[in-house]
């Protein structure tokens, strides 16, 4: 009996251990809340989840990129503006008749090259990446909005209805699961085998939690950073496009908000801000926890313009919750 | 020492049989920056599977002198021979692949990781594509770590819930997995309770064991005194004395890093 209890503690410390523990439990009561609370249950009806899954990849794709860098102990900020400086891109190329595969690529090297630059900046300056992305996202953002003029640019003159392009980013499989949700699954796992099981995902973690250590056992610290920032840049690149389908146009403020909230579904998903603490489940269902919060909130009848108090207030709470799980449990 | 200069000047072929009978040998270095010179004439050598006390007071030049060993500065003047072979550490790799490896406190790991990924930093086994092997990660580590006389049950275990002498240990067992022939223990008992101090200096003596040579450095003359077997005292930048532990105790030895003088001479 004694022992019973004793493997059941040890069993649960394991569990609570985690990170990701206390965002999965939150999940699942929300999931319960919002089944039972929504007005006639329409939070599990098919029209309320294939909408999330065509909106919540946007989000998710960028937060997945942003929490591996907050991991290796650094911020990107510009995700706000990658995204729409990548639609535009596109979607200039589609007036200019560039053939779709090229299209493809150029607008993700966009990102690829954003992200470059902002790893570059960070790790020459030393400076906190905090204010460096702050200063590339207000630059980025006013050469997107002084060329764009603010105006949004609709694609369906340049672009047939149904192209392949179309279905690459945002299709229907079976003509009902959206194409969205499957690259969201698939950035997940491809980020989740990199940061937990590749060498290279050791040398994220050890450069966000000891710098100095890393750099002693001969870990190029600054090529991680960079790299983690090319891939901040990527993800948006390829969210600049999917958004970019599914409203048929560039708008200029796409993007707006991005970045604190990619931030806040790691941090809900029980990355730590301080870096070397994190993993991409806890990501990955951070970024989901914070948009059903948003989403079965609306559908409970929560007032709209509302709603980022409730966020606000999670976000605060989780903060709480993780620090005080890595005191109880030593981790 | 003035004997061992001549003999290392002339590089003969005696000279090459005195080389051979320590691991390394640092011979005649010099080391300013700018006007200020930080180490003058230093001869210091250090046998196979020998123990050595490097002390001295604050500024003594300690710290350089082990910089210079493990390539993190060079000399400006001098001469390194590494198993009697003349050696130019130009930077901390070669260090590494010669077998020196350094371990500083509280730089060496990283809190939030497991056991078993802290020993092998930098250093990963994978299988393919650079896939980690953890299995084998695990293993290997948990091999090192007992090896040292260090009891873990868990190698997937934070390093943060460690102890102060456990995270000393891992540090340590990290160098012996990687098969280092000269540890330098850079104050390696600072800011540890008397239990674990204890602890670091049992894997000192394990190490030795393994047929390791240990450059231990601290201010705390009663740890160092416990564990090395020659004492290296350095003042202001000039070797002061070289004694072993037979020929002095622990009274003479604060005597001399304290007043920078010996009588003895």
């Amino acid at each position: 009996m004694g022992k019973e209890t004793e493997l059941k503690k040890k069993v649960l410390f394991r569990f609570f251990s985690y990170p990701v523990s206390f965002t999965i439990i939150v999940f699942v009561i929300l999931l319960i809340v919002f089944g039972i609370f929504t007005v006639n249950r329409s939070f599990f009806k098919y029209e309320n989840l294939t909408a999330m899954g065509r909106l919540a990849p946007d989000l998710g794709i960028v937060a997945l990129g942003v929490g591996t860098l907050m991991i290796a102990g650094e911020f990107d900020l510009s995700v706000a503006s990658t995204i729409p400086v990548s639609s535009f891109v596109f979607t200039k190329l589609l007036g200019w008749g560039a053939p779709l595969i090229v299209m493809l690529f150029v607008t993700l090297f966009t990102g690829l090259l954003i992200g470059f630059f902002n790893g570059f900046l960070v790790v020459r300056t030393k400076l906190p990446s905090f204010i460096v992305t702050l200063g590339t996202m207000l630059f980025w953002r006013g050469l997107v909005y002084a060329a764009s003029r603010m105006m949004p640019i609709g694609i369906r003159a340049w672009l047939e209805q149904g192209s392949w392009i179309e279905q690459l980013f945002i299709g229907k499989i079976g003509g009902v699961f959206p194409v969205q949700t499957l690259w969201f699954f698939f950035f997940a796992i491809f980020l989740g085998m990199l940061v937990h099981f590749h060498r290279f995902g050791n040398w994220i973690f050890v450069t966000g939690d000891n710098e100095v250590a890393a750099r002693a056992m001969g870990i190029n610290t600054a090529m991680v950073k960079v790299v983690c920032y090319m891939i901040v840049g990527v993800l948006c690149s390829f969210m600049g496009m999917i958004q970019n389908l599914r409203i048929e146009s560039f708008a200029a403020n796409q993007g707006v908000g991005y970045e604190l909230k990619a931030i806040a579904s790691a941090v809900v998903g029980g990355t730590s801000l301080m870096g070397g603490i994190g993993s991409i489940p806890g990501i990955f269902l951070g970024t989901l926890t914070i948009q059903i919060i948003e989403n079965g909130l609306i559908l409970m009848g929560a007032p709209a313009f509302g709603i980022s108090a409730f966020i606000g207030a999670a976000i605060i709470l989780f903060a709480v919750l993780n620090v005080s799980i890595s005191r109880v449990t030593g981790r | 020492m003035s004997d061992n200069k001549a003999k290392g000047k002339s590089a003969s072929s005696s000279a090459r049989t005195v080389h051979d009978a320590s691991l390394v040998r640092m011979v005649d270095i010099h080391k300013w920056f700018g006007k200020v010179c930080a180490l003058r004439n230093i001869d210091f050598h250090v046998n196979h599977a020998e123990i050595v006390g490097l002390v001295g007071d604050n500024g003594a030049g300690k710290s350089t002198l082990i910089k210079i060993l493990s390539g993190f500065y060079t000399a400006d003047r001098g001469e390194i021979y590494y198993e009697g072979k003349k050696v130019d550490i130009a930077n901390p790799k070669v260090a590494k692949q010669l077998g020196i490896e350094t371990v500083y406190q509280e730089q060496a790991l990283a809190p939030h990781v497991s056991i078993a990924r802290n020993v092998f930093m930098g250093r990963e086994l994978t299988k393919i594509l650079g896939f980690m092997d953890r299995g084998r990660m695990d293993e290997e580590s948990m091999g090192a770590i007992t090896k040292l006389g260090l009891r873990i049950k868990d190698p997937e275990a934070m390093v943060e819930a460690l102890s102060g002498g456990q995270r000393q240990g891992v540090a340590i067992a990290r160098v012996l997995h990687f098969k280092a022939k000269l540890v330098v223990l850079d104050e390696p008992t600072i800011a540890l309770s008397v239990k674990e101090s204890q602890q670091v200096l049992d894997f000192v003596q394990q190490l030795k064991a393994e047929g390791i040579s240990v450059i231990f450095i601290t201010h705390n003359i009663f740890h160092v005194f416990q564990a090395a077997e020659r004492f290296f005292i350095l003042s202001h930048g000039e070797a002061l004395t070289d004694v072993r532990k037979e020929d002095t105790d622990i009274d003479h030895l604060i005597d001399l890093i304290v007043s920078g003088r010996t009588e003895m001479k």
